[in-house]
């Protein structure tokens, strides 16, 4: 036991002073894996926020009735009427068009972009509209009760809210299919990549490994480096990857600050997502020891050979 | 401690290198292997150090049969021996010290007194004032002492030598062939293949002379080879 763990430290002593005599390379590798680790996270992470914001939608089960442009007073009220008789409404209230009009010249004073574009309207282009809570959260009980709404006369649209926040759920878990496939093709090239370096490393180690091997060394004393040395890139690389997935997102976040102000939200990204974090440094690891394992179980199998053919 | 029963050894697609080898080495013993260029006496070392394995008879180590051991118990044989390699072997991306501490890194001999132990081999050679010094700027001569301290610094029981001094002048020779007596003195058996006579001409040492892969009857003063060694002598100087 305390042999074995003298091997392994002599074994991380070792690596860790040859990956600090090649530290250009060695960084090298780890900012790739750092950057391959990192675009589908972020990509993760954009979605997985979306879609926290899509659940929040999908909880309002709102139904926006636009009448029409020419519709009068009494005809409003008796939509109105009708609207209060219905029992599977839970609660609705209505926004006259000039209220919607003196709404958007209200909100539209503090950005002179927007401004310009509603004093050129010039008039109302704004309809009536009553906003309509269900009682039922039903996905098929709001779709009936959208259907019976768009029939009443006057009315020019029933908008359930939720059909796009419906629609954009099902690109968010098409996305993360997509994510998954990306990572796992990333996955690949790294092994490939790690591999590469590892067998490198392994050929200009070559003449090492061959005495050691006729003094008496074993397959493990051998690997045993070579397998610290991967799963260092992909330590380091995990860490990489980190660093500049907290970069990226921070930098987003202001973004992000003054476009959801436009919009009354205070919808931001979720930084600090530890899971995260610890699943792509672990991954990272995971695929760095996999790479030089693969590289070195072939490598050495060559070499044995190539010392029998002396 | 060393016993070839039969031993023939082809290499893949080679003609018998070795042919019907019997012999038998005691623990302590100096013995010399000779023969022409191509005879086998590298290959018969390397059966001794289980670097190769016989094709048809048998290799006992330590009672231990060599063809009989699984895989996983080869380098754990293999580190009874120190071994100097004809072409040294030496690892000339690293300085002396470096060089030399690999054995003790293999035997898993931790860090202070892996550092010992080789200033103490480099000592006995005379190259401790060497230790940074990269292998290729030391002379052939301290290039042959060094490979000899990498194989010591394990303190082996059994160093096997083939050819170390080789191409080297009659003082290089003579200095290298005392070091070696100095180990047998303190009871290290040595197996030692050499070209010629040199060095061992004046020596009672047994000679395993090899002709073509076959075993001969060694020169009269010494004891007979294809009977058991039981009469065989340690070396004297
Ligand atoms: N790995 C190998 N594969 C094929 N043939 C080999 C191999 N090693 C040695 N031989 C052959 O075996 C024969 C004996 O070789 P060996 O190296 O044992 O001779 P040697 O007596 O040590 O010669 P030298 O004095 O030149 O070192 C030679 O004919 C050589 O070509
Ligand atoms: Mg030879």
């Amino acid at each position: 036991m305390n042999n074995w763990l003298n091997h392994q430290l002599q074994a991380i002593k070792l690596v860790l002073s040859r990956m600090h005599a090649n530290s250009l390379s060695s960084s090298m590798i780890s900012l790739v894996i750092g950057v391959a680790m990192c675009l589908p996270s972020l990509f993760y992470i954009g979605v997985d926020n979306l879609s926290k914001l899509t659940d929040h939608m999908q909880n309002e089960t709102e139904i926006s009735l636009f009448l029409k442009l020419d519709v009068s007073h009494d005809t409003i009220s008796e939509i109105d009427a009708l609207l209060a008789k219905k029992p599977e409404i839970k609660q609705y209230y209505l926004v006259t068009k000039d209220e919607a009009w003196q709404q958007l010249q209200a909100k539209s004073k503090s950005n002179p972009d927007v401004n310009d574009a509603v004093n050129q309207l010039g008039k109302n282009p704004l309809p009536d509209a009553f906003f309509i809570q269900a009682k039922s959260v039903e996905p098929d009980d709001l779709a009936s009760l959208k259907t019976s709404l768009q029939s009443i006369p006057g009315v020019e649209q029933a908008l359930l809210n939720t059909e796009w926040a419906k629609r954009l759920s099902t690109m968010i878990s098409l996305s993360k299919k997509l994510i998954f496939f990306i990572a796992a093709l990333l996955a690949i090239v790294l092994l490939v990549i790690i591999g590469n370096t590892v067998r490198m490393q392994i050929l200009t180690q070559q003449d090492e490994i061959e005495v050691s091997y006729l003094i008496g060394a074993t397959n493990s004393f051998i690997r045993t480096p070579f397998l610290y040395a991967g799963v260092f890139y992909g330590l380091f690389g995990g860490l990489f990857a980190v660093l500049m997935i907290l970069g990226i997102t921070l930098t987003f976040n202001y973004a992000i600050a003054d476009l959801s102000s436009l919009y009354n939200s205070d919808f931001s990204l979720t930084i600090f997502n530890g899971s995260l974090f610890l699943t792509v440094v672990s991954t990272a690891v995971l695929i760095g020891w996999l790479g030089s394992y693969l590289a070195v179980t072939r490598a050495i199998a060559s070499v044995i050979q190539l010392q029998k053919n002396h | 401690m060393i016993k070839f029963d039969q031993v023939t050894k082809r290499y893949p697609g080679s003609d018998e290198v070795l042919k019907n080898v019997s012999l038998h080495i005691e623990a302590g013993e100096f013995v010399f292997v000779t023969g022409n260029s191509g005879a086998g006496k590298s290959t018969l070392l390397k059966l001794i150090a289980a670097t190769e394995r016989p094709t048809s008879g048998t290799v006992l180590i330590a009672n231990q049969n060599v063809s009989q051991l699984k895989a996983s118990a080869i380098p754990f044989l293999r580190r009874r021996f120190g071994l100097i390699f004809q072409d040294h072997k030496l690892l000339y991306d690293r300085n002396c010290f470096e060089n030399v501490i690999l054995p003790l890194r293999i035997n898993g001999v931790p860090g202070n007194e892996a550092a010992k132990r080789v200033r103490a081999a480099l000592d006995k050679v005379g190259l401790l004032h060497k230790e940074k010094a990269m292998p290729i700027t030391l002379s052939g001569g301290e290039q042959q002492r060094l490979a000899i301290a990498r194989a010591v610094v394990s303190r082996p029981s059994i160093l096997i030598a083939d050819e170390p001094t080789g191409n080297l002048d009659a003082n290089y020779a003579a200095d290298i062939m005392a070091i070696f007596y100095a180990f047998n003195q303190v009871g290290v058996t040595v197996i030692m293949a050499t070209h010629d006579a040199l060095g061992m001409s004046a020596t009672q040492n047994r000679v395993l002379h090899l002709n073509q892969g076959q075993l001969m009857q060694s020169s009269p003063s010494i004891t007979g080879i294809n009977q058991t060694a039981s009469n065989s002598d340690v070396s004297t100087s």
